[in-house]
């Protein structure tokens, strides 16, 4: 076990070089010019100069990817272009952001459609589980930018029962935070109910089930005691790999409800080719991930010994 | 499991309450004026000389002062004193200015001051700050605005480039006299040179919070203007509020309609009258004008989509729609801007061809593209320079290209593809790929077909564009620029030969005639001489289009009848310090509004 | 002895195609069928040229729906006085050849590098789940929009970048079934026979892991149309204004206008089309899926 675990860590630092490279080409080479969107039609060809200059832009590119190679090892990311913030910081505002506007909608969607899904893979074949499923694959149909435009007008504009926009942090902006999770839980709830329907169904397949039912045990509790406890492995890991984008926010909702998190933060840096922060971000995210899918494999080999014995 | 969702959905109607319409929702003993703006954009640096974008100018200019400041009701646009007692006097050779501080400026309490006292602003602090401005390593971006116009400043910088300390290092030109009093040589005759002592670009700052706050200088402002940093969120909210000490007060003149309108009613009282301003940031246009309409917010730019919900325009102006009459009030003033067609001079097709850039000058229909595209905000204009700067069309009587299908196809069979035959499609470089500019194109693409000729576009982001029209692989561009001052000449540069790519020439073109005049004419006074060069330069521009001047911009929006003192500044931009508000009224907020 | 005498020939019909039969008895999938088929149908005339232009203009200025006028005017127009009814036919083209393409990038990609990996095993399956975990490290919308940024606007860039993404979830499924049947003895048989890797891969083990291609596919397809809408928000992708990304980006402002037509046209186009992708998704997931064709 301890072996299968060096090696699993082992692995990610190919990865996470991987992720280096190719943010590092895909932005420094391709998109935005940050020194260009900053001076704008009062280039001079000085100016612009000076500025790359002072970007460290005129060193060679390996440098430049050598530089971003020890930041990351540093965890210095280095100050943004456009407002000089450490990306620390920028990064820890925002997130503090991100994170409510995505956690609290994940937790209780977790709960919600997995309940809900239970019921479903209950009632499967019955006029609920249609109803239920022709409902979800309807809320499914919508794309994610009409709900935000549609319900913030007639939710937050007509009806007045939201704020349109607006954030504040701490207690008081709750209420800012209400009507984009509503917008989440309802994006969210179709895919997830659905999937989590087909691998309690899944289960309901296994000898263990026809056994326990055999002995008598009402399906309630089947399902409860045994699909459920079973069902959880696969629902662990196909949730614990969407977490690490937990932290990326939603970058649609935070522009059009004005929250200052990081997926907002994310587009802008990609439109004014704001590399520090770019690849500070991509790299946090991605070591997020890395370590996220390295938990669950390490706790499935934990769980099921057969696994780490290749 | 269904009772979780049922009890989230009471919470939600609980608090649903207790949002309301109108103000805002915080009680006090006595109502503080709290204006409720917004930006759209994140700004980039709070340090002067560290920034290029209006963002942060919009900040700066209400946390610092600069010397001069743009006369708030008058037009034409004016310099008058900010900082000082008067206008700088300037020497008989025409070369020395002489500048005189106020004696009651003070710079806010901040902890970088012994004891957290601010104190007076003195000329140390003036030259403090205009060395940053010049300083090579400080100041990468904005340079170019005052770039060689006093003596000893190119030179000053090159030394701090090499790693000279700038307070060991003087300015050969800005001499200080005492506390208040100082004067700056300039390196030739140039009356435009006072233009940038106007803009945020050289606010004054306190060495005491460069020193202390070293990086973090950018994010604390320590200045002497209306307003100070209550709460600073770069992406969320940041709340400005006032400034006890501000030595400002309201202009006693403007034009002369402003008695009558009430703009004048608070002439000589001492500034700011707003207690706070919050500024969310809010990107997303559509959100910002639910928020107006339903009294959160005192102040909304309007773009196409809005305009046409609340506005009308006609011969007089702009109007409000009858039902929002008395709801809301409505504004519109011209921009400093020009928007433009450029002509690659180096391509193979346009840049070589003058009847076919004429055929296209006489292809468009600029006057009902506004009308159809821009609920008519735009006005078409005949010159480089906008409307309302001295030495435009109004003064020169420049003539340009009006929308004739028939002259155009006339221009086509000069240019040797008569009904467009054998005429390749010509490629359009946008700057942006919005709504806005899609529709253009497709507006402009229909327009021109009717000639035989074919557009294509190619829209792109704005620093894409950039590198594009520098690598000089294009044939059209679209560009616009915005007066830097209120002075022809920076528009007119545009076309100067040695301002060539990556300078704001991007047609490359450059015409010797043109350059001479220009160079005779940039220095010159306002006056029937420089307005005769002019004409001139407008008639070579008209005969070679190296560019087809197409429209200036006309902002428009709209306030809430709590709102006064308000009038469409295009220099100032967020004129704050000058506002004043009803605080019971924006609490009662809109009625029956929607 | 005599020998055994089957009176009448055992009628092997495979799960697959039992599943299949059932699938389309039901009726929410037989509609779904004659949704999309129509969706194709307009998509096939559009490439062929043979939609109405919408580009041209049949009215003035916004217009609300009105039932005398034309057919153009029946859901109203737009700012140029475009028809909204024409304006989501070119878009119903442009969403279905992005749906068709996408797929047809993502699935052979993922299916070979999966086949590959998995048969293979050492360094060519090792640099493989190197290049696919680097790409799932990554937010799906940043690669997409840096890969348009490398190809340009338009809509084979977007589809390429989407494709270039969207490969690493199939190669995924199919490098584990790959890994699980190598070693089966079905496969083992075959090899003593002399069949080569090739053969082995192609005609004994993919068709095995045939449905996950197929129901992974139907998910492309539908993640492809929605992503449009997004992409073109954020200004990348189609830019001629023939796709219902450029719509629905332009409801944002039009709706404050009370300008409700545009929108509800093209939700309601997308909302068909997805709903019925959806539909037939599931009911191929139910048919092809192994595991449930055992019950």
């Amino acid at each position: 076990m301890l072996a299968y675990a060096v090696r699993r860590v082992l692995y990610t630092i190919p990865v996470l070089l991987g992720v280096a490279l190719l943010v590092f080409l895909l932005f420094n080479t391709v998109g935005e010019d940050p020194v260009r969107v900053a001076l704008g039609r009062h280039a001079t060809a000085q100016s612009i100069a000076e500025l790359r200059a002072q970007w460290g832009l005129d060193k060679p590119v390996p440098l430049q990817f050598l530089d971003f190679l020890g930041q990351i090892v540093t965890f210095d990311y280095g100050v943004s272009f456009n407002s000089g913030e450490k990306l620390s910081k920028l990064f820890t505002q925002g997130a503090a952001v991100s994170l409510w506007l995505t956690v609290p909608p994940f937790v209780v969607g977790f709960v919600v459609n997995i309940a809900f899904g239970l019921l479903v893979a209950y009632y499967r074949g019955s006029f609920f589980d249609r109803f239920s499923t022709a409902i979800l694959i309807m809320t499914m149909s919508i794309s994610y930018l009409v709900y935000i435009i549609g319900f913030q007008y007639f939710l937050g504009y007509r009806l007045e029962l939201f704020p349109v926009s607006g954030y504040e942090p701490g207690f008081e902006g709750l209420k800012y935070l209400l009507l984009p999770w509503l917008i989440i839980l309802t994006v969210t709830a179709g895919e997830d109910v659905r999937m989590y329907r087909t691998m309690f169904l899944d289960e309901t397949q296994a000898d263990y089930v026809r056994t326990a039912r055999a002995k008598g045990l009402s399906e309630p509790a089947v399902l409860v005691r045994h699909v459920l406890k079973n069902a959880m492995i696969p629902i662990v890991t196909y949730t614990m790999v969407a977490i690490p984008f937990l932290l990326m926010g939603a970058f649609l909702m935070e522009r059009y409800f004005s929250l200052p998190g990081v997926g907002d933060l994310m587009i802008s840096s990609i439109n004014s080719g704001d590399f520090p922060v770019l690849k500070g971000l991509t790299m946090v995210l991605a070591i997020a991930y890395s370590a996220m899918v390295l938990l669950t494999d390490l706790i499935y080999a934990w769980v099921d010994p057969r696994v780490s014995l290749r | 499991m269904r009772f979780i969702t049922l009890a989230l959905l009471c919470l939600v109607i609980a608090c649903g309450d207790s949002t309301g319409k109108g103000g805002t929702d915080t009680p006090s003993a006595a109502p503080k004026k709290i204006f409720q703006f917004m930006r759209q954009e994140a700004y980039k640096s709070l340090d002067p000389v560290k920034q290029f974008d209006g963002a942060s100018a919009e900040l700066i200019q209400n946390v610092y002062d600069s010397l001069l400041e743009y006369d708030y009701l008058s037009r034409p646009y004016r310099m008058v004193p900010n900082l000082l007692t008067k206008m700088p006097e300037l020497s008989a050779d025409g070369l020395t200015y002489s500048f005189e501080l106020r004696s009651d400026v003070r710079f806010v309490d901040d902890p970088c001051f012994p004891g957290g006292k601010g104190r007076p602003l003195v000329t140390d602090d003036v030259i403090y700050s205009l060395k940053r401005f010049a300083h090579g390593s400080l100041n990468v971006k904005s340079y170019t605005l005052w770039q060689g116009a006093v003596q000893g400043m190119n030179e000053f910088r090159e030394q701090t480039q090499k790693g000279a300390d700038m307070n060991k290092l003087d300015i050969a030109g800005i001499k200080k006299i005492d506390d208040h009093k100082f004067t700056i040589t300039l390196s030739q005759q140039n009356p435009l040179a006072l233009f940038p002592l106007a803009a945020s670009q050289t606010a004054i700052v306190a060495r005491e919070a460069v020193e202390k706050y070293g990086a973090e200088f950018e994010q604390h402002p320590v200045g002497t203007g209306p307003f100070k940093i209550k709460t600073l969120q770069r992406r969320g909210v940041t709340i400005l509020e006032k400034n006890p000490t501000y030595h400002g007060t309201y202009p006693s003149e403007g034009e002369p309609s402003d008695e009558a309108t009430g703009l004048l009613a608070a002439r000589g009282k001492k500034l700011p009258f707003i207690d706070e301003i919050h500024l969310p940031l809010i990107e997303e246009p559509q959100p910002a004008m639910l928020k107006f309409l339903s009294g959160k917010m005192d102040w909304v730019a309007m773009d196409r989509d809005n305009f046409a919900k609340m506005g009308f325009k006609d011969e007089k102006g702009f109007h409000l729609r009858p039902e929002y009459v008395g709801k809301y009030e409505i504004y519109s003033a011209q921009m400093l801007t020009t928007e433009y067609w450029s002509f690659n001079q180096k391509d193979k097709l346009v840049g070589k061809n003058k009847a076919l850039r004429q055929a296209i000058a006489y292809g468009l229909d600029i006057p009902t593209m506004l009308d159809k595209l821009e609920n008519g905000r735009g006005v078409a204009i005949k010159s480089i320079v906008p409307p309302d700067i001295a030495g435009s069309e109004r003064d020169t009587k420049a003539d340009g290209y009006s929308h004739n299908i028939e002259l155009a196809k006339q221009k086509l069979i000069e240019a040797g593809f008569p009904g467009g035959k054998g005429l390749p499609p010509i490629t359009i470089e946008y700057r942006a790929s919005t709504t806005r500019t899609r529709q253009q194109f497709e507006w402009n693409r229909a327009e021109l077909a009717k000639a035989g000729i074919t557009l294509l576009a190619n829209f792109q982001t704005f620093s894409a564009y950039l590198q594009r029209i520098e690598s000089g692989n294009f044939q059209v561009g679209i560009s616009g620029w915005q007066a830097d001052y209120p002075d022809a000449e920076n528009f007119y540069a545009l076309m100067y030969g040695p301002n060539k790519r990556p300078g704001p020439n991007e047609a490359d073109w450059s015409n010797p005639e043109y350059d001479k005049l220009y160079e005779q004419s940039r220095f010159m006074p306002n006056g029937p001489e420089r307005f005769a060069l002019f004409a001139r330069m407008n008639e070579i521009l008209r005969e070679e289009v190296p560019a087809i001047v197409t429209y200036t911009q006309i902002a428009c929006g709209l306030r809430q009848n709590w709102v006064k003192n308000f009038k469409r500044n295009v220099m100032i931009d967020v004129p704050f310090k000058y506002f004043d508000m009803d605080p019971a009224a924006q609490a009662k907020g809109i009625q029956g509004a929607k | 002895m005599t020998e055994p005498t089957i009176s009448q020939p055992i009628e092997h019909v495979s799960p697959l195609r039992r599943g299949l039969r059932q699938l389309m008895r039901r009726r929410i999938v037989q509609f779904s069928l004659v949704v999309l088929a129509l969706y194709v149908l307009v998509a096939l005339l559009g490439i062929v040229g043979l939609l109405p232009d919408y580009q041209e203009r049949v009215g003035t200025g916004y217009q609300p729906p009105s039932f005398d006028g034309g057919i153009a005017v029946i859901l109203g127009t737009d700012v140029f006085g475009r028809s909204v009814l024409y304006k989501i036919l070119a878009g119903t083209r442009t969403a279905m050849l992005i749906g068709a393409m996408v797929p047809l990038i993502a699935v052979p990609i993922g299916v070979s590098l999966g086949a590959i990996a998995g048969f293979y095993g050492g360094k060519i399956d090792a640099f493989i789940v190197w290049l696919f975990s680097v790409i799932s490290s990554l937010p799906y919308i940043l690669i997409v929009l840096a890969i348009s940024f490398v190809l340009g606007k338009g809509m084979v860039a977007i589809c390429v970048a989407m494709g270039l993404v969207g490969w690493v979830g199939l190669c995924r499924l199919v490098r584990a079934e790959l890994i699980k049947h190598r070693e089966r003895e079905y496969v083992l048989a075959a090899r003593l026979l002399g069949a080569s890797d090739a053969v082995l891969i192609f005609k004994h083990i993919l068709p095995n892991v045939l449905h996950v291609a197929i129901i992974t596919a139907s998910l492309q397809v539908l993640g492809a149309i929605k992503s449009e809408v997004i992409l073109t928000y954020l200004g990348v992708g189609i830019q001629d204004g023939s796709s219902w990304g450029t719509m629905i980006s332009d409801a944002s402002g039009e709706l404050v206008q009370s300008i409700w037509w545009p929108l509800a046209g093209v939700v309601t186009a997308m909302f068909f089309v997805i709903y019925a992708l959806n539909v037939l998704g599931d009911a191929l997931r139910d048919a092809l899926d192994p595991k449930l064709l055992d019950r």
